[in-house]
């Protein structure tokens, strides 16, 4: 059914060149451009920036996470885009989020996490399971400390 | 009605020249000197209801259903005495074409032409239907005008031709819906990765080409052909299935590689046959020398269809030994090629070939029956191994196939042995999956073949018994002076005795060899060491009583 809640999550490599002060303006812009879009479909989801990776949970119809999935494959501000996992989900995790930045702060994401380092992340040897279940808890601890 | 009121007089007054205007189907309006409309026919009416035309300029009549152009219209008949019709887009995007001449007793008519659906049904027969995009007309004819231009600028223009990988998997299994759903996100992808002024074009099934043009080559077409490999390949989510294609490219560009439409059209081509041969998933620029190395393959595809038909096509066997009793259990059914000018070409050459042009179910269906009758023949009820190609699971007949190869030979199913290589099971899984244990339940025993050299070996070992692990020559070669080699190879013995499966080493070749498979385990041995493949004939002798074989 095309309207199931579905659940999307992968992984990539940045693409974006630049100091840390465009690496932050460059997240900012597709986030905010995230919120207004994925707000306007019903699609929630979680963003974190590490070790030069993007790595990203969809959630919501399966039309919805299809479409913008498909506009995110398009972009070249990223490259080697890995799916973990596209599958039925049982209920959203981010359902306050049309779009969140988890793990650091934008500004401190830019300049701490542009290069690969050994940071202890590395999404290449995650699941999509795993990949799902850290962004959770990242997002469960902002709402936390934003409460 | 007014305007009818106001007209009567002067149709009757141009009788009988305008006789006919009422009734006609194109627009038709009259200016008098002053160039304002001083009579329109019902066609014409109708266009611009509710607007009444009479009294107006053209300009002024245009710009009231959207259109500009009014006076440029004046131009060509003050220029020109034949002046070529204009084109009108309107508001609501009707397209009329507008011819006006003057008229010898002063004044001008204005005839107007919908072309709409003309002009649609023209655009459409160069659409592709399903994505939208130019078909091979259209790009052909692009490509005329491209290099007409490019001859005269002396600029550059690339072809690339692009061809998907593993489409055909995705539609045969999945359905033509979603294939078809693939196709058009395929399309837009192109479309995201092209400037203005490129054109692409949807020319086969799975094949794509796009003409660019006013860029520094070959930087530009190496740049554009990168990124369409990198997009095409990104995986995509369709209906709920996670989907991944690839994508091959060859590269042309004029005037280097010809300055013909069609010369270059098939440079790309070669090109792409190229980049396909080598391993797909990138790109190949044309080379002179493509077109002879294509001729021979097109030779060598002739030659390959007709070997079953003439004959050329033989079965030998490599016999299988028991490690503790040294005694013959099997043989492996080997396919040879006997070419009258080729000489002998070798399996690894010509089997994949007849994979890739689709003739490998053919030549594998002709091996399992002639090794089926000729091992019902021999006179001791050894087994018979007898490998499958991955693409003989395709198409559902594959279990009916080696039942029937059965029955006619009367081979007890029990002797026989297929050979799977791990490939077998990397696509649609489940299907081939159904199909080996419909075998299994026959009685058919199935073995793995060149163990070790494919990609997840041991989970396919989980997701079906194999009855036997044919572990690859590639770790038995010089195994007496690696102990890496022997490591590997106790590991995986002890692993099949866990999984209750026997092992057989492949490709032995000396006493040193033998003697470590037998210290790691194994329990059957096949070689040039023990037995090299030999003639139907020769199993028989073999086989006879009298000379029961004490090889080793
Ligand atoms: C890592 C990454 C994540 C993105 N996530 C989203 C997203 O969740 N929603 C979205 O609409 N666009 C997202 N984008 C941006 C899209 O790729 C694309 O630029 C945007 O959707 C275009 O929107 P527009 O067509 O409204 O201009 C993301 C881009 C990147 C590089």
């Amino acid at each position: 059914m095309p309207d199931d809640l579905y659940r999307l999550v992968y992984y990539s490599r940045n693409t974006i060149t630049g100091d840390a002060t465009a690496l932050a303006a460059a997240i900012t812009s597709i986030l905010a451009k995230s919120q207004v879009n994925n707000q306007r479909v019903g699609v929630t989801g979680a963003l974190m920036f590490n070790s030069g990776c993007f790595a990203q949970v969809l959630e919501g119809s399966r039309s919805a996470v299809e479409d913008v999935f498909e506009r995110i494959q398009q972009d070249d501000r990223h490259g080697d885009v890995s799916l973990l996992a596209f599958d039925p989900a049982p209920a959203r995790a981010f359902e306050n989020w049309s779009m969140g930045f988890v793990g650091a702060s934008i500004d401190d994401a830019a300049r701490y996490g542009a290069l690969v380092q050994d940071s202890g992340f590395d999404p290449a040897r995650m699941t999509g399971e795993s990949l799902f279940e850290t962004l959770r808890k990242l997002a469960i601890e902002e709402e936390y400390a934003a409460a | 009605m007014t305007i009818v009121g106001s007209l009567k007089d002067v149709v009757r007054a141009r009788q009988p020249r305008i006789s006919a205007l009422p009734e006609m189907a194109a627009a038709v309006l009259i200016l008098d000197e002053d160039r304002k409309v001083e009579y329109v026919n019902a066609s014409a009416e109708k266009l611009f209801m509710p607007v009444d035309p009479i009294g107006c300029t053209l300009s002024a009549l245009f710009a009231s259903c959207g259109a500009t152009g009014g006076d440029e219209v004046f131009v060509a008949v003050d220029t020109s005495a034949e002046p070529a019709p204009m084109r009108l887009r309107l508001s609501d995007d009707r397209l009329l074409d507008c011819t006006l001449r003057s008229l010898s007793s002063g004044g001008f008519v204005v005839s107007m032409d919908d072309v709409t659906t003309y002009v649609r049904n023209a655009e459409l027969a160069e659409r592709d239907a399903l994505t939208g995009l130019a078909n091979r007309k259209a790009l052909r004819d692009r490509l005329v005008e491209r290099l007409a231009s490019a001859a005269r600028t002396g600029d550059a223009t690339a072809v690339l031709y692009v061809d998907l990988d593993r489409f055909k998997a995705v539609n045969d299994t999945l359905g033509h819906p979603l294939g078809d759903a693939l196709l058009r996100k395929v399309a837009e992808r192109f479309k995201s990765a092209l400037r203005d002024g490129d054109v692409v074009a949807r020319i086969g099934g799975d094949e794509f080409a796009v003409i660019q043009s006013n860029a520094p080559q070959p930087a530009a077409a190496t740049a554009l052909a990168t990124r369409l490999v990198d997009l095409i390949s990104r995986a995509y989510a369709i209906d709920g299935h996670m989907l991944h294609i690839g994508a091959s490219v060859g590269v042309a560009i004029a005037p280097d590689d010809g300055y013909e439409p069609d010369v270059l059209l098939k440079n790309a081509d070669l090109a792409l046959y190229r980049a396909k041969a080598e391993g797909r998933g990138c790109h190949r620029f044309f080379e002179p020398g493509m077109d002879e190395r294509m001729q021979a393959r097109r030779s060598m595809e002739i030659d390959l269809r007709r070997a079953l038909a003439l004959k050329q096509l033989e079965l030998v066997y490599q016999p299988q030994f028991d490690l503790a009793s040294s005694d013959i259990i099997g043989f492996e059914a080997l396919i040879r090629w006997h070419h009258p000018t080729r000489g002998l070409v070798p399996p690894e050459e010509f089997i994949p070939f007849a994979e890739e042009i689709g003739v490998i179910s053919a030549i594998g269906e002709w091996v399992l029956r002639t090794a089926c009758k000729q091992a019902a023949a021999w006179p001791k009820p050894v087994a018979i191994a007898v490998n499958l190609s991955a693409l003989q699971f395709r198409g559902g007949k594959l279990a009916e196939t080696v039942i029937s190869a059965l029955a006619q030979s009367q081979l007890p199913v029990q002797r026989l042995e297929l050979e799977i290589t791990e490939g077998a099971l990397l696509n649609n899984t489940d299907d081939v999956l159904n199909v080996l244990n419909r075998l299994r339940e026959l009685g058919v025993a199935v073995s793995m073949d060149d163990f070790g050299t494919g990609y997840s070996s041991l989970g396919y070992l989980q997701k079906f018994s194999f009855n036997k692990i044919k572990i690859d020559q590639c770790f038995i070669r010089d195994i007496d002076t690696h102990a890496d080699r022997q490591a590997i190879l106790r590991a995986v013995t002890s692993l099949a005795v866990a999984l209750r499966m026997k092992t057989i080493a492949e490709g032995v070749e000396t006493e040193a060899e033998l003697a470590c498979i037998r210290a790691a385990g194994c329990d059957e041995v096949q070689g040039y060491l023990t037995g090299r493949p030999m003639p139907g004939g020769a199993v028989m002798a073999l086989l006879e009583p009298a000379c029961s074989a004490e090889n080793f």
